[in-house]
C-alpha cells in the first residue's frame, strides 16, 4: 500500500470577500488556483522532495496532506485512509512542521509547548516526560527548551516544529522547507536526521517540500517537480538527469518552463 | 531541564495526575497552558480583583438612595436592591468571559497559527472548544465568588440560607448556555475573521434587558417580550431566588427548565456550526490567517 496517494486532487483559493462584496456577489467564484489535478504515489520508507518554485503549490498540497486545507475536487490517501472521511485515523499516522514556524506559545518556554502538544496527541503524563526529551535531543534543542519561545531564533522555532511534529513518532513525516532558515551545519544536521534517522533507520516516509536543488539531488529518493500547481516530471534524480547526462538545474529549468506533459481536464 | 525532573514526579502525585484519562489530561493541558500564559499578566490580574471592589462600593452607594422595602418590584427578591444589583453583575461577568475571551482565543490561535498545530492533533472539536473556555471559567467563578463574599463580609449583604442544589444547576445550565453563545460567537470569527456584531448587540441588550441591574418588571410590556427570549434573565432569575430569597426548589425549577431548553437547543447547535465554520475555514484556506 502506498504511503501517500493524491488522486486528481485540484484546489482554487478563493478571493477574500469583505462583507460588502459577499452580500452582491455571494455566489461568484474566482480565485487563485492553487493545485490542478495533481496525482502522486509516494511508497512508504521513501524519503520524497517536492521541488517548485514560489507559488507552486507545495504547502498547499502539504496542507491537503495534513488535513488543514480540503481540496475542491480529487482525493488523497494516507496509508490507504480517505483524508476527508477518515480524518482521525488519518491524524495518527502523520507529523508536520511548516516553514515559517510561529504556530506556538510565545510567552511559554519550549517544554511547556511540547507539554501541551504531547497532551494533545494523547501522550499520557507517565510518558510525556521521556517523550519530550527524545525529541529535544534529536533537534538538540536541550540548551534552548527551558527558555521562553519569544527567546528563540527563527532556526530554534524551526527545530521546535521539527521537534513537535516527531512527538507522535509519526509514520509519515511532513516538512516544509525545513532548512530554510538554518545555518549551514544546523540545515545539514536536519537533512542527514530526517535521510539517515528516520528513513533509513526507522522506515519512515519523508514528505519534502524545497527549493534547494543540491538538497533534493542528495537526499530524496524520488523527486517530483511542481509548478503553477502542476507536477511536471517526476522520478528519481538518475532518471530525470538521463542517468547524470544533464545536470538537474537544467532539468529543474526546463520542467518548471515546460507546459505540463499531458493537459490535464482542469485549465484556465 | 535538571529542575524539571525532580519536580513533576512530586507534583504528578500531588494531584492524582498518573490515574486522569486522557481527557481529563487534555483538559489539565489547556488549563495549565493558560494559566501559564495569563501568569504573565498578574498586574491586570490583581487590577480586575480591585475593579470588582470598585464596582460593589459604587453600587453599595447607590443602594443607600433605595431605601429597603420600598420597592414593590424589589419584594420578591427581599427588598434590597444591593443584593439584587450585586447578584446580577457578579453573574453576569460569566457572560461576558465566553462571549468575548472564546472568540478572542480563536482568532489569536488562528493569527498565530497555532489552530493548526491544534487542529492535526488528535483531539476532538468539543474538547478543544471545553479546554479553551476552561480557564476563564474557573476564572470566572473565582471572581464570582469574590463578588459575593466582598458583599457579604465587607457591605454587609443578607444571605440566610442558600439553596445550593438550585444555585449550582443554575449556575452550571448559565455556563454552558453561555459558552454555547461564545461559540457561536467563535464561529463568525473563523469565517469572517471580524468581531460578530450580533454577539455585541446580543451583550448589551442582555444587560439592558436581561434584569442585570433592576428587576424586568419596571420594563415596558411592549420591550419586556425581549427579556423573556434571553438566557440571561433566567440564569438571574434563579440565582437570585437561590441566593438571596432562599426559594424552595420549585420556584427555581421554571428557571432551570428554561436554561435547559436554550442549553440542550443552542449547544449541539453551536458545536455543529462551530464544524461548519471549520470547513469553510479549511475550504478557504483561512485556518491561518493574519
Ligand atoms: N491561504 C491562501 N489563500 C489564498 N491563496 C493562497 C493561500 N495559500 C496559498 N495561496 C496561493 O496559492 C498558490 C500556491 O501557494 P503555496 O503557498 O502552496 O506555494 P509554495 O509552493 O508553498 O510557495 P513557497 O515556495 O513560496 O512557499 C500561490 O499562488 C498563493 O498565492
Ligand atoms: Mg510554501
Amino acid at each position: 500500500m502506498n504511503a501517500i496517494e493524491v488522486k486528481n486532487v485540484t484546489k482554487v483559493y478563493p478571493a477574500i470577500k469583505g462583507y460588502k462584496e459577499l452580500l452582491l456577489h455571494p455566489f461568484q467564484r474566482k480565485g487563485t488556483t492553487a493545485l490542478r489535478g495533481i496525482d502522486l504515489e509516494v511508497r512508504p520508507g521513501q524519503c520524497f522532495c517536492l521541488m517548485g518554485p514560489n507559488g507552486a503549490g507545495k504547502t498547499t498540497l502539504i496542507k491537503i496532506l495534513s488535513t488543514l486545507v480540503l481540496p475542491d475536487e480529487g482525493k488523497a490517501f494516507i496509508k490507504g485512509h480517505d483524508l476527508e472521511k477518515e480524518t482521525d485515523e488519518v491524524k495518527k499516522h502523520i507529523g508536520f512542521a511548516l516553514a515559517e514556524e510561529r504556530s506556538f506559545y510565545w510567552r511559554l518556554t519550549g517544554l511547556q509547548n511540547l507539554d501541551f502538544f504531547a497532551a494533545l496527541n494523547n501522550i499520557p503524563l507517565s510518558k510525556r516526560r521521556k517523550k519530550i526529551q527524545e525529541v529535544i535531543d534529536l533537534v538538540g534543542l536541550e540548551k534552548a527548551a527551558g527558555r521562553r519561545f519569544n527567546t528563540y531564533s527563527t532556526g530554534m522555532r524551526q527545530m521546535m516544529a521539527i521537534a513537535r511534529a516527531l512527538l507522535t513518532d509519526p509514520d509519515i513525516l511532513f516538512v516544509d522547507e525545513p532548512t530554510r532558515s538554518l545555518d549551514p551545519v544546523a540545515a545539514q544536521n536536519i537533512r542527514t536526521f530526517l535521510r539517515k534517522e528516520m528513513v533509513e533507520n526507522h522506515g519512515k516516509t519523508v514528505f519534502w517540500a524545497t527549493h534547494d536543488l543540491s538538497e533534493a539531488a542528495e537526499f530524496a529518493h524520488t523527486i517530483a517537480i511542481i509548478a503553477e500547481g502542476q507536477i511536471k516530471a517526476e522520478g528519481s534524480v538518475r532518471s530525470l538527469t538521463g542517468q547524470g547526462s544533464f545536470p538537474l538545474k537544467e532539468v529543474y529549468e526546463k520542467a518548471v518552463k515546460e507546459p505540463a506533459p499531458e493537459s490535464k481536464a482542469f485549465g484556465n | 531541564m535538571k529542575r524539571l525532573s525532580k519536580n513533576r514526579p512530586l507534583r504528578a502525585k500531588l494531584l492524582g495526575i498518573d490515574v486522569m484519562s486522557v481527557l481529563m489530561q487534555k483538559l489539565f493541558a489547556f488549563l495549565k497552558r493558560d494559566f501559564l500564559e495569563e501568569a504573565s499578566y498578574k498586574y491586570s490580574f490583581i487590577a480586575s480583583f480591585f475593579g470588582i471592589f470598585l464596582s460593589s462600593a459604587t453600587f453599595f452607594f447607590i443602594s443607600k438612595l433605595i431605601s429597603p422595602n420600598s420597592s414593590s418590584v424589589l419584594a420578591p427578591y427581599g427588598g434590597d436592591y444591593f443584593s439584587f444589583v450585586i447578584i446580577g453583575i457578579a453573574f453576569s461577568g460569566l457572560l461576558a468571559i465566553f462571549q468575548e475571551r472564546l472568540p478572542a482565543i480563536i482568532r489569536q490561535a488562528q493569527v498565530t497559527g497555532t489552530l493548526e498545530a491544534i487542529l492535526v492533533s488528535r483531539t476532538s472539536i468539543p474538547v478543544i472548544l471545553f479546554g479553551s473556555s476552561l480557564y476563564y471559567f474557573l476564572y470566572s467563578i473565582a471572581s464570582t465568588v469574590f463578588h459575593l463574599i466582598l458583599a457579604v463580609v465587607v457591605f454587609g449583604m443578607q444571605v440566610e440560607k442558600i439553596n445550593w442544589l438550585g444555585a449550582v444547576l443554575t449556575f452550571l445550565l448559565t455556563a454552558l448556555c453561555f459558552l454555547s453563545i461564545g461559540i457561536l460567537s467563535a464561529c463568525f470569527i473563523l469565517v469572517y475573521k471580524k468581531g460578530n456584531p450580533f454577539s455585541w448587540i446580543y451583550g448589551s441588550v442582555s444587560g439592558l434587558l436581561g434584569g442585570v441591574f433592576f428587576p424586568i418588571k419596571v420594563l415596558p410590556v411592549w420591550i419586556k417580550w425581549i427579556s423573556y427570549i434571553l438566557p440571561i434573565t433566567y440564569s438571574l432569575e434563579g440565582l437570585r431566588k437561590s441566593i438571596i430569597v432562599t426559594s424552595p426548589f420549585s420556584e427555581i425549577l421554571p428557571n432551570i427548565i428554561a436554561l435547559s431548553v436554550f442549553t440542550v437547543v443552542f449547544f449541539p447547535l453551536s458545536i455543529y456550526l462551530f464544524r461548519l465554520a471549520l470547513k469553510k475555514a479549511k475550504k478557504d484556506g483561512t485556518l491561518t490567517h493574519y
